[in-house]
């Protein structure tokens, strides 16, 4: 698990090995460059490499109003540098190199930051610096790194540093070590910077696979704080240390079947600078136990059967009050979910085309599972049936629910918040010579009803949509329009909004078919209750033009305009955006 | 009568020492009656013991805890052999401790299912409890104050969870450019106080997994909610069809296309969906991260992920309708996560 290394070791070895790899690859890219002409064969790239700017602009009246908050960075400028390169048939060299120039972090360790390190530069998860070289079944992973080992050990964090993938015959050998966050400072401001401690990552896995046949694996995750790494420690989170442990394995079974499953354990300290306890487990030499130790299990488990049409399937999962992994850091613990679904075609016709799709899923989630007296029960099911009933009609009507309750008393009640979502969508297709014709109309019908847990009132929110499309397609122009109109009503006890929005639309090839031009005007009407209503008008336009086969011009511009009514304070209030984007992609290859 | 005399005055004598020992300092304990159940997340706000000697007296003390239920079953203990010894001095002024003073984990025993509770969660059982709290001395453990107790009701609060739209949800244009409308759970149990749920939505750019937006992008939406669970959003983003979507592929029913399969901008013709992931901030009523404990402790629900499918209404028609999400997490959608609606079989 590389714990003998110090952080700061395998932070140093891993820049140097990622550095120099960018040395060789610019300088074999160099030498195949020269020698393609003779080895055509043996060297071939693909993928893409481009810039883009964005702009965005807000202006708002009366002069000083802040009710309506900036959107994106003022400007940005994002590179990316993507290209895959095989040499020959045994070595690929795919790179994956996308930065932006102005940090934007809202959520996470680095939210706040405007100046940041090197290190915390390369290490901010808006940017990536990947190399993956791999030669026969032997992968080098540096850089940037979103790995997913499974479901219950790691696949969300990424991680800047060093590892293999290696898959011999069948076996398969992983480990990576890295950081995914820098030690950032707590700053008061404005604006905060909530500070984070120096987490250093280390990822394995061992296992045996054959594709489309069975794969088992055992994994480790490992992430530590560095309680060093901070000179003014962060304020709302303690440094902690995590370790997962978990088997995982799956199986293909003829006719379809498959069946899969993951038992996991795990062990986190909530607080590193509490002192050791030798009264609790610890997992040595992974993890030590201090007195914020906790250890708890999860396991999901899924069994079904897919075919061409028809598909049924069933998973449970269990996560456990105290189970923690640093792979996920967002996970929800204590919850049991289970959940039955299916997809089956049906109704043919006489050409042996399927007419009718139909989605369904049921299922129930169990907060709270360790108390027994708190358990909340949340209940989701979803259907989705799709006729094609002739070349002219089809009809896709949609049912969607979910319930949320916990145990019911008196003053508090319980909570009981019910939705209902019902939806029906008929079109209908005609054409001629000159015009194919596609009108669709789509009603939906929304209940969502909560309790006041104090007086026990129920309140519904009912919404109404509809929604009217025509899309006239010509066969001999070269204009492809689109009009839309939708009327929207939400009503609570004491509170009615309404919508009606108009959007029309027009695409269209120019400069021999190399430019795709397509501009859209959209007006809402809103209104609240008896307040003089809103406006709001949104145009854009997209221009994308293909320069040559390899590079691209892509353009967006797009303006905002919404004026209040007297609905807010001040009176009349209004804001106007622009966005504007500009890019160049090189497609690299053929 | 002496001998009388001489019992009284003995008891008078016993009572009066152990008053004054008693009342050597005066203390005051102050629970916030529905703190979390993290012991390790008590706050200034969740615990206060204030200490203050009596007629100047200085010197040094153990707290002694006592945890018990609302039936008196003792919950947890100070091991008095390993707490540790406090100095009181007079001269600076009544000392104030917190939490991390009057219940340290690394002293506190405890028993039975609230051990196993603790060792399994770091939380305590939900329930009623009171907690008592006394100074004794370092040596004889002699009682050197009163004993305080105050009760106070443990809830697991459970973070809310985005319902609407579900996880890899799949929305049409034409509404998702008017309107979007976000339901959570609210926490469970409902807390005393008043929260705000912060819904935050954040677009996937090019060669981002979704939690990587999340944790970097500037959010298009933060909207405070107080009091509700659902949020109608009306965008204005200038969301358009896309130009030439399906051109390179063969087909038309690819939500995306590239091998990497990562959703992308708009910038890139070619992409058939937006895609954005959002989540709710919990916060309370001083506007701090609601949470109990959780590894990022800044009240953030496990986000979901949708996209608005951005092909010409003509070609949404001829395949499968959107498929609907499941109960997992954004988490599931990752580079090499397939997002691809298949026609209707066609044999």
């Amino acid at each position: 698990m590389g714990l003998p290394l110090t952080i700061k070791g395998i932070e140093m070895i891993s820049a140097k090995l990622f550095f120099i790899t960018i040395l060789v690859v610019i300088f074999s890219t160099n030498i195949l460059a020269q020698e393609t002409e003779t080895k055509k064969k043996e060297f071939s790239i693909s993928g893409t490499a481009g810039v883009n700017y964005e702009y965005y602009g807000l202006s708002r009246k009366p002069t000083g109003w802040t009710g309506f908050t900036s959107r994106k960075p003022w400007n940005q400028v994002r590179f990316n540098f993507t290209p895959t390169m095989q040499f020959g048939e045994n070595f690929s060299l795919p790179i994956n190199f996308n930065f932006a120039m102005k940090p934007t972090n809202f959520v996470g360790p680095y939210s706040g930051i405007k100046k940041q390190s090197f290190g915390q530069f390369i290490t901010n998860p808006m940017n990536n610096f990947g190399l993956n070289p791999k030669y026969k079944w032997a992968e080098l992973q540096l850089g940037t790194q979103y790995l997913n080992y499974s479901e219950l050990s790691t696949g969300d964090i990424g991680v800047f540093g060093v590892g293999v993938d290696l898959r011999p015959s069948t076996y398969f050998f992983k480990f990576f070590t890295g950081l995914s966050q820098q030690g950032i400072n707590y700053f008061n401001g404005p604006p905060t910077i909530y500070g984070a401690y120096k987490k250093k990552n280390w990822m394995f896995s061992l296992g045996k696979a054959r594709e489309g046949k069975y794969e088992m694996a055992l994994n480790f995750v490992k992430a530590k704080d560095d309680t060093n790494s901070v000179v003014t420690r962060p304020l709302t989170i303690k440094p902690q240390e995590g370790f997962t442990m978990s088997f995982a394995g799956k199986a293909v079974f003829k006719g379809g079947f498959y069946v899969h499953a993951e038992g996991a354990q795990s062990f986190y300290t909530k607080n590193l600078l509490l002192p050791e306890d030798t009264s609790r487990q610890s997992f040595k030499p992974f993890i030590k136990a201090n007195t914020s130790t906790v250890k708890d299990y999860a396991a999901d488990f899924a069994v079904g059967r897919k075919s061409r049409n028809f598909d049924i399937g069933a998973k449970l999962k269990y996560i456990g009050a105290g189970f923690q992994t640093p792979g996920y850091p967002f996970m929800l613990p204590d919850r049991v979910d289970y959940t039955l679904n299916t997809r089956f075609n049906a109704w043919k016709d006489s050409t042996g085309n399927y007419k009718m799709n139909v989605v369904a899923r049921v299922g129930q989630r169990v907060n709270n599972v360790s108390n027994t007296t708190l358990k909340a029960k949340q209940f989701i099911g979803n259907l989705n049936w799709f006729t094609q009933f002739n070349e002219h009609w089809n009809l896709n009507v949609s049912y969607n629910n979910f319930g949320f309750e916990t145990p019911s008393g008196i003053n508090p009640y319980g909570i009981k918040n019910v939705s209902n979502d019902f939806g029906v969508n008929p079109s209908y297709t005609w054409s001629n010579d000159k015009v194919i014709h596609l009108a669709s109309f789509n009603y939906n019908y929304s209940k969502y009803n909560e309790r006041d847990v104090i007086t026990g009132i129920t309140t519904s929110n009912n919404t109404h949509t509809a929604l009217l499309t025509y899309v006239p397609t010509f066969l001999t122009k070269n204009i492809s329009p689109d009009f839309s109109l939708m009327y929207f009503i939400n009503s609570v006890p004491g509170f009615k909004l309404t919508l009606v929005t108009f959007s029309c639309g027009a695409g269209m090839q120019a400069m021999k078919k190399k430019m795709n031009l397509r501009s859209q005007l959209q007006y809402n009407y809103s209104k609240t209750n008896s307040f003089k209503n809103n406006n709001n008008l949104v145009a854009s336009l997209t221009c994308d033009w293909r320069l040559s086969k390899k590079i691209s011009w892509n353009n967006f511009i797009s303006s905002n305009q919404f004026k209040y009514g007297n609905e807010i304070i001040p009176n009349y209030a209004s804001y106007f955006e622009t966005n504007f984007r500009t890019g160049f992609q090189y497609r690299f290859g053929k | 009568m002496n001998k009388g005399m001489k019992k009284i005055f003995l008891i008078v004598s016993i009572c009066f020492a152990s008053h004054f020992c008693i009342a050597q300092f005066n203390t005051t304990l102050v629970v916030n009656p529905n703190p979390m159940g993290s012991l390790l997340n008590w706050g200034i706000k969740d615990l206060t013991y204030i200490i203050s000697s009596s007629a100047g007296a200085g010197g040094k003390a153990l707290i002694k805890t006592t945890l018990k239920t609302t039936d008196g079953t003792i919950a947890a203990t100070t091991n008095l052999a390993r707490a540790r010894v406090i100095a009181i001095n007079p001269a600076t002024g009544n000392l104030i401790l917190y939490a991390a003073d009057v219940i340290p984990l690394e002293s506190i025993s405890f028993n039975g299912k609230f051990k196993t509770s603790m060792d399994r969660s770091g939380k305590l059982p939900a329930g009623g409890y009171q907690l008592c709290v006394q100074l004794v001395a370092p040596a004889t453990f002699q009682p050197l104050s009163e004993e305080r107790c105050r009760t106070f009701n443990i809830a697991a609060f459970q973070l809310p969870i985005p319902i609407m739209p579900a996880n890899e949800t799949v929305l049409d244009i034409e509404k998702a450019k008017t309107t979007i409308s976000f339901r959570w759970t609210p926490v469970a149990p409902r807390p005393a106080e008043m929260l705000t749920y912060r819904v935050t939505v954040f677009e996937v750019l090019v060669n981002q997994t979704p939690m990587q937006a999340l944790r970097s992008n500037q959010p298009l939406l933060s909207k405070d909610i107080i009091g509700t669970t659902q949020y109608i959003w009306q965008p204005q983003l200038g969301l358009t069809m896309c130009s030439s979507c399906g051109e390179n592929t063969g087909g038309d029913n690819k939500i995306k296309k590239d091998s990497s399969n990562i959703p992308k901008p708009d910038m890139d013709p070619d992409i058939d969906a937006y895609a954005f992931i959002w989540t709710i901030q919990t916060l309370d009523s001083r506007g701090t991260p609601f949470g109990d404990g959780n590894i990022n402790s800044d009240g953030i629900s496990e986000p979901n992920v949708f996209f608005i499918d951005r092909r010409p209404i003509e070609m949404r028609k001829s395949g499968e309708p959107s498929r609907v999400s499941n109960l997992n997490s954004a988490r599931k959608l990752k580079p090499g996560t397939q997002l691809i609606f298949p026609p209707i079989n066609k044999n």
